[in-house]
C-alpha cells in the first residue's frame, strides 16, 4: 500500500510537471481526487486495514493529496498565467490610429471675448445690462448730448430705420436707459451689436460694443484710470502698459482714449500699431453733467465714469486676426480654431 | 488737420523733436495719426564745390569736374551748362536715391569715371521744371552739408486727427497754442502790418446783412489796382506741403491765412460785383446758383447765400462762385472774412453733399473775435504780394456782438472729479497759461472767462477736463473707487443663454454670428406665404447694399448662407448654430421686438467619418435630438411633436413643430428641397428653430429626485408589427397607459421595413425594464405585467405579435 501511494505520487507528480493545458490539469485532478479517481479509491480502501494500520496508511494518503493538490494549484496557477500571457500577446492594437473624437463645436471668437469681459468685470461687481439695437435718437443720440446738427454726429456713420429710429452706433444708450430705470449706485456693463454705414478690412457695417458705466458719490477720474488698469491686465496680461490720453465723447467730460502696450511688439513700434507702440482700445471718462440732466440724475452730487470698446477689434487682437470681414464669414475651418 | 514741425516752431520756439512733439500733441488731446518727414531721405545729396570743370574727351555736350564734399575730391560727368568751375552745388553721392526712385551708382559715362551727380530742382522734387543743376550761394553752409539741411527745406509734417470740439485747432496758430501752453513758453503770432490807402473803404463797397441770425459778423475790405500773378516759392511751398494747390498769389493768400488762423476767406473779383455791394441773405427757395467747381447747385430756403446787388455771388462758409472767381485779369478784390452759424453751414454742405475746408471750419465753429485779424493779415499779404492799394478802413458789420460770459469754476470740485490735488497757484496757472482771465469770487470759486478762441469751453466742467489735460493724464493716479456692495447676479434670461451656448457647443455645433440686416427677397426663398407675418420687415433708410436693407425676421436665411458658403469650399459635415436676435414690427407701436432666436444647421457625415466609425449621413433624428438634449436640459417636459402646419420651408413628410401645451417653441425639420435650391444648396440640410424667450418662460430650475431602487432589473422584449401610417409614439404611449410604476425604461430598440415586413407595415421592438422601488419582482409579477401591455397593444393599436 505504502509503495502504491509513493509510486501515484511519483507518476501523478510527473505528470503535472509535463501538462500544457488548464484542461489536462483538470483531467489529472479528476483520475485522482475526483468521485471515481484513484486516490479516492485508496481512501475509500482504507476500511479494509487493520485498525492499527489505518491512522498511519491514512495520514500518509493525506500527506500525498496534500502534496499533490499543492503542485496541482501552482500548476494550473503558473498555466492561467500563460494563458491570460499568451491572451496579451494576441490582442495587440496599433495604438497608433487616431481616437473617436466627440465632435467639438466652438463659440464665436465675439461670443469668447464678450464672456471674458463680462466675467472680469462680474469680478468687480458690474451687472449685465441689455438695450434694445433699433433705438430712438434721443436715446443714441440727443440724451448722450449730441444735439440734432452736431458735427460730433459726424464721427459715427448712422443707419436709419424710419421717422427718429435707428440702427443703434454704439451702446452707449444702454447707460440711458439703465439710468432712466434705476438711481445709483450703478455699476453695469453692457455688451450688445452696434451699427455703422461702413465697410472695409477694420470696419464692418455690423460689430460689437460694451459699454460700463459707474455712478456713485466721489468716483473719480484716477479711479476710472484704477478700474481699466485692472481690467486691461486681466484681460491682455499683467504688466501691460495702459495709457489715457485726451479725447473728446459728447457724453463724457473729460474724456479719453485709452491705448495698451503694442500686445504685437509690446511697445517697440510695428506694423499693428503703426510704430507708435500703443493700440487704441477703448474710449472713456466721467459722465458728462448734460446726460445726468437729461435723466434727472443731480451732478452736483453724484460722479462717474463710463467707457466703451470694441469686441472685433479685442478679438482681432487677442487671436491675431488682421482683417475683421473673417469674423462675420463663418468659415468653419475659422471658427474651428477657437 | 495738417501742419508741419517748422511752421509750429515760427510761432513757438520750442527745443522738442519731431518725435517729441508727435508724443506732447497726442497726449495733449491733438492726436498725430501719421507723420512724414521731408527731406530725411535725402541726406546723401551734399553741398560741394566744383574745383575743377574740363570738357569730356568724348562728348561735346559733357564736361569733367573735379568735386570736393569736404571730405574727399570726386571725379562727376555733368551734363549742364550753367555752372561754372568754384561754383557751389547740390552733389548726389553714390548711394543717393532721388525721387522717382532713381538710384546713384558709380558709373563710366563715354570712358570716364563718375561718382554721383550734379542735381537739377526737378531731379531733387523742389520744382516740376528745371534747366541746368542748382548752384548755391557760396557759402550756404560747411562742405558736406545735406543740401536739405543747407536749404532749410527739411520739415516733419504731421497729420493730427482732431476731435470736433477742438475747432480752435484747426489752424497751425492754434496747435501752437496748445503747444506754448503745455510747455509754458511764449507765443508769436504772425506779423499784421497794416498799409492802407487815402480813400475810405466806405466808398467802395457795402454790406447789408440780412439774415444776422446765421450771419451774425460779415467784414470786407478793399484793394484795388493789385496784380494776380503765381505766388512766391515760400508760399507755394508751404501750401503744398500741408496738401494745398497753388493757383495764384491772392486766392495762395486767403488759403494760407486760413490754415494758420483757422477762418475761412473769401475774395471776390470786384469788377464782377454788381453795385460793388454784398448783401447777406437766405436763398430762394429753387435759386439755382453755379459752384467755383462748375457744378449748378439748386438751394432751399434755408441756404445762406453771399449776393451782390444782383444775384448770388458765393455759397456762404462753403465755396464761392464761379460768376465772380479771381482771375488772371482781376485787379480790385473784395476780401471777406465772416462768421457763419454752424447748423446752417452744415445742413447745406450735408444736403449738397459739398464738403470744404471752409465749410469744415464753419461747421465746427470759427472764432467770432478773429474775423478782423485774419482780414487784417491776408490784406496786409495782398497788398505785399500783389501789390495794390487797400482801403482805409475795414467794413465790419457785427449784429451778433456778444460779451464771453465767465465761469463759476471751484478747484476743489476740479480736484474732486479728476482725483489729484492741485493747489489754488497751481490752478490759477494752468488757467492763465491757456490765456483764461481768472478773478477770484466768492466761497473760494473763482470767475473764469476763456479766451475768445475756445468756443468749446462754456461751463465749469469744460475747465476742469482743461486742468486734467493740460496737467497731464499721466499724472493721475490710478486708484480703485470705494463703493457699495450691489447684490447682483445674472438674470434667468442670461444664465439661460449662457447655459444654451454652452451645451450647443458641447454638443458639437460651431456658433456662427451673420449681418442682422439681409436682402428683401429673403421671405420668398424661404417659401414664406404672402400674408406671413415675416414678410413684414424693417426697412433701412440707407442701406450699404440691397442684400443688408431689411431687419431679418427669421434667423435660417443666413443660416443657409453659411451652410452653402461652407459647401462651396468642401466643408461638408457642418453643424452650426446661431443664437440672435430677430427684429419684428409691432403693430401700432414704435418700437419693434427684438427677441432671441436659437437656429441650428446639420449636414454631412454624423461624426465626420474615419477608420473607426460607420461614415453615416446625419438625419432628421439628429436635429431632434439636439432640440431633445436642450429641452431636457431645461427640464420643459409635456413636449409634443406636431406635423400639422408645418413651416413652408421644411419637407412636409420629415418636419414638425415643438408644441409646449399649445404654445409652439419652435419647429425641426428637414430643408424643403426648393429651399435647398433656392440657396444653391446641393446637400440635404436639416435645421432646428426655438424661441427663446418661451423656452426661458418654460425653464424650471427646480429638480425633484428619486432616491434609485436597489432591488434587482427584469428585461423583456416586444417585436411587433405596425401598419405604417401608426406612429411609434402612439405605441409607446400605449405601454406607458398601463400606469406601472414597475415600468422602469421604455425604449425602441429597432424600426425596420423590408424583406420579411409586409408592404404597408413596418416591424418595431421595444425593450422595456421592469424594477420595482419595494422588492424583487417574481417571475409571475412580470410576466403577468408584460402580458397586460401587449394585450393593451393587441387590443387598442392592433398590432400583431411577431
Amino acid at each position: 500500500m505504502r509503495e502504491q501511494l509513493e509510486k501515484l505520487k511519483n507518476i501523478t507528480l510527473q505528470a503535472i510537471k509535463e501538462s500544457s493545458s488548464l484542461e489536462e490539469l483538470q483531467e489529472i485532478r479528476i483520475n485522482l481526487l475526483g468521485r471515481k479517481g484513484e486516490l479516492t479509491a485508496l481512501m475509500k480502501g482504507l476500511g479494509l486495514l487493520e485498525p492499527a494500520e489505518r491512522p498511519i496508511v491514512g495520514q500518509l494518503v493525506n500527506s500525498v493529496r496534500d502534496e499533490i493538490e499543492t503542485a496541482l494549484a501552482a500548476a494550473t496557477e503558473s498555466a492561467n498565467q500563460k494563458l491570460i500571457a499568451r491572451r496579451l500577446q494576441s490582442e495587440q492594437i496599433d495604438t497608433s490610429l487616431p481616437g473617436r473624437h466627440p465632435l467639438k463645436g466652438t463659440k464665436h471668437p465675439v461670443s469668447l471675448v464678450i464672456e471674458e469681459i463680462c466675467s472680469i468685470f462680474a469680478g468687480l461687481g458690474f451687472a449685465v445690462a441689455e438695450g434694445p439695437e433699433i433705438e430712438h435718437d434721443w436715446y443714441n443720440f440727443e440724451a448722450l448730448n449730441f444735439p440734432p446738427e452736431h458735427p460730433a454726429r459726424d464721427m459715427q456713420d448712422t443707419f436709419f430705420v424710419e421717422k427718429s429710429l435707428l440702427l443703434r452706433t454704439h451702446t452707449s444708450p444702454v447707460q440711458i436707459r439703465t439710468m432712466l430705470k434705476q438711481k445709483p449706485p450703478i455699476r453695469i456693463i453692457a455688451p450688445g451689436t452696434v451699427y455703422r454705414c461702413d465697410s472695409d478690412a477694420t470696419h464692418s457695417p455690423m460689430f460689437h460694443q460694451i459699454e460700463g458705466l459707474m455712478v456713485d458719490t466721489k468716483v473719480t477720474f484716477g479711479d476710472l484710470k484704477g478700474i481699466l488698469t485692472v481690467f486691461t491686465n486681466q484681460l491682455f496680461g499683467q504688466k501691460t502698459g495702459v495709457r489715457l490720453r485726451p479725447s473728446y465723447f459728447p457724453f463724457t467730460e473729460p474724456s479719453a482714449e485709452v491705448d495698451i502696450a503694442c500686445v504685437i511688439c509690446g511697445g517697440k513700434g510695428c506694423r499693428v500699431c503703426k510704430n507708435s507702440g500703443w493700440l487704441e482700445i477703448l474710449g472713456a471718462g466721467m459722465v458728462d453733467p448734460e446726460v445726468y440732466r437729461h435723466v434727472q440724475y443731480d451732478a452736483e452730487n453724484i460722479s462717474g465714469f463710463a467707457f466703451g470698446m470694441g469686441i472685433e477689434r479685442i478679438a482681432m487682437l487677442k487671436y491675431g486676426i488682421s482683417d475683421m470681414r473673417l469674423l462675420f464669414e463663418n468659415d468653419i475651418r475659422f471658427l474651428r480654431q477657437f | 488737420m495738417i501742419v508741419t514741425y517748422n511752421w509750429l516752431k515760427e510761432f513757438v520756439n520750442f527745443s522738442e523733436t519731431p518725435e517729441e512733439l508727435a508724443e506732447l500733441l497726442t497726449m495733449l488731446g491733438l492726436e498725430v495719426e501719421g507723420m512724414e518727414k521731408f527731406g530725411a531721405d535725402m541726406d546723401d545729396v551734399v553741398v560741394a564745390v566744383v574745383e575743377e570743370k574740363q570738357q569730356h574727351p568724348n562728348a561735346d555736350k559733357l564736361s569733367v569736374c573735379r568735386v570736393n564734399n569736404g571730405k574727399e575730391i570726386l571725379n562727376v560727368v555733368c551734363g549742364a551748362q550753367n555752372f561754372k568751375q568754384g561754383d557751389t552745388v547740390a552733389l548726389a553721392q553714390v548711394g543717393a536715391e532721388l525721387p522717382g526712385n532713381f538710384k546713384i551708382k558709380k558709373s563710366k559715362i563715354r570712358g570716364e569715371e563718375s561718382s554721383g551727380m550734379l542735381c537739377s530742382e526737378k531731379e531733387l522734387g523742389l520744382a516740376d521744371e528745371s534747366s541746368g543743376i542748382v548752384v548755391l550761394a557760396k557759402d550756404i553752409a560747411p562742405l558736406g552739408t545735406p543740401v536739405f539741411e543747407a536749404l532749410a527745406l527739411k520739415d516733419t509734417i504731421f497729420e493730427i486727427g482732431l476731435t470736433p470740439n477742438r475747432s480752435d485747432c484747426l489752424s497751425a496758430i492754434g496747435i501752437a497754442r496748445d503747444i506754448a501752453a503745455k510747455l509754458n513758453l511764449k507765443l508769436t503770432p504772425p506779423d499784421i502790418a497794416i498799409i492802407e490807402g487815402a480813400d475810405e473803404v466806405s466808398s467802395s463797397i457795402s454790406v447789408t446783412i440780412e439774415s444776422p441770425d446765421i450771419c451774425p459778423r460779415y467784414a470786407a475790405r478793399y484793394i484795388s489796382g493789385c496784380r494776380i500773378a503765381p505766388s512766391p516759392e515760400w508760399l507755394v511751398k508751404r501750401l503744398n506741403a500741408i496738401g494745398i494747390r497753388s493757383i495764384n498769389n491772392v486766392v495762395d493768400i486767403t488759403n494760407l491765412v486760413m490754415m494758420e488762423l483757422g477762418q475761412p476767406l473769401h475774395a471776390f473779383d470786384c469788377e464782377h460785383l454788381s453795385g460793388s455791394r454784398i448783401l447777406v441773405r437766405t436763398a430762394k427757395e429753387g435759386e439755382s446758383f453755379t459752384t467755383l467747381d462748375n457744378q449748378q447747385r439748386t438751394l432751399t430756403s434755408t441756404d445762406l447765400v453771399i449776393c451782390d446787388a444782383e444775384r448770388p455771388v458765393a455759397l456762404a462758409g462753403i465755396m464761392g462762385g464761379l460768376n465772380s472767381e479771381i482771375e488772371k485779369t482781376t485787379t480790385s478784390i473784395l476780401l471777406e472774412s465772416a462768421f457763419f452759424k454752424p447748423a446752417a453751414i452744415r445742413k447745406t454742405a450735408k444736403r449738397l453733399g459739398l464738403h470744404t475746408e471752409s465749410s469744415h471750419r464753419f461747421e465746427r465753429g470759427v472764432d467770432i473775435d478773429g474775423v478782423i485779424r485774419a482780414i487784417d493779415r491776408a490784406a496786409s499779404l495782398i497788398v505785399a504780394l500783389a501789390g495794390g492799394v487797400l482801403a482805409k478802413g475795414c467794413v465790419d458789420i457785427y449784429p451778433g456782438k456778444s460779451d464771453r460770459v465767465a465761469i463759476s469754476f471751484r478747484p476743489e470740485k476740479a480736484n474732486e472729479l479728476i482725483g489729484i490735488e492741485l493747489d489754488n497757484d497751481n490752478i490759477i496757472e494752468i488757467l492763465t497759461r491757456l490765456e483764461c482771465k481768472v478773478l477770484p469770487s466768492i466761497n473760494g470759486a473763482f470767475l473764469v472767462t476763456p479766451p475768445h478762441y475756445r468756443i468749446d469751453i462754456e461751463r465749469e466742467i469744460d475747465l476742469i477736463e482743461e486742468i486734467a489735460r493740460l496737467n497731464g493724464y499721466d499724472k493721475i493716479p490710478a486708484t480703485m473707487p470705494i463703493a457699495k456692495v450691489i447684490s447682483d447676479r445674472p438674470t434667468k434670461h442670461q444664465q439661460i443663454e449662457i447655459q444654451l451656448r454652452e451645451l450647443l457647443v458641447n454638443s458639437g455645433m460651431a456658433e456662427i454670428i451673420n449681418f442682422s440686416f439681409t436682402a428683401p427677397e429673403a421671405a420668398g426663398k424661404l417659401l414664406l406665404s404672402e400674408d406671413d407675418q415675416r414678410r413684414t420687415t424693417i426697412k433701412l433708410a440707407n442701406p450699404l447694399i440691397d442684400e443688408q436693407s431689411v431687419m431679418r425676421t427669421s434667423l435660417l436665411p443666413g443660416l443657409l448662407e453659411t451652410v452653402a458658403r461652407n459647401l462651396n469650399f468642401r466643408s461638408l459635415d457642418l453643424k452650426l448654430f446661431e443664437m440672435r436676435r430677430i427684429y419684428l414690427p409691432v403693430e401700432g407701436e414704435d418700437m419693434p421686438r427684438e427677441p432671441l432666436w436659437i437656429a441650428g444647421a446639420i449636414t454631412g457625415s454624423r461624426d465626420g467619418g474615419g477608420w473607426s466609425r460607420p461614415n453615416e449621413a446625419v438625419d432628421f433624428f439628429d436635429v431632434k435630438g439636439i432640440v431633445e438634449t436642450v429641452l431636457d436640459t431645461f427640464k420643459i417636459g409635456g413636449v409634443s411633436w406636431d406635423t400639422d402646419l408645418l413651416e413652408p420651408y421644411y419637407h412636409p413628410g420629415k418636419a414638425c413643430r415643438i408644441m409646449a401645451g399649445r404654445e409652439c417653441i419652435g419647429s425641426v425639420g428637414e430643408i424643403h428641397p426648393i429651399v435647398q435650391k433656392n440657396f444653391e444648396i446641393e446637400k440635404t440640410v436639416y435645421c432646428f428653430e426655438l424661441d427663446f424667450e418661451k423656452l426661458v418662460k418654460l425653464a424650471k430650475s427646480k429638480t425633484t429626485i428619486t432616491a434609485p431602487s436597489r432591488f434587482p432589473d427584469s428585461s423583456r422584449d416586444i417585436a411587433m408589427l405596425i401598419p405604417e401610417e401608426l406612429q411609434v409614439s402612439k405605441v409607446i404611449e400605449s405601454i406607458k397607459a398601463v400606469k406601472a410604476k414597475e415600468i422602469e425604461q421604455i425604449q425602441i430598440f429597432d424600426v425596420y421595413r423590408g424583406k420579411g415586413v409586409p408592404e404597408g407595415q413596418k416591424s418595431v421592438a421595444v425593450h422595456i425594464r421592469y424594477r420595482s422601488f419595494e422588492r424583487t419582482l417574481t417571475e409571475e409579477e412580470i410576466s403577468e405585467l408584460h402580458k397586460k401591455i401587449i394585450t393593451n397593444l393587441t387590443d387598442k393599436l392592433k398590432v400583431t405579435l411577431r
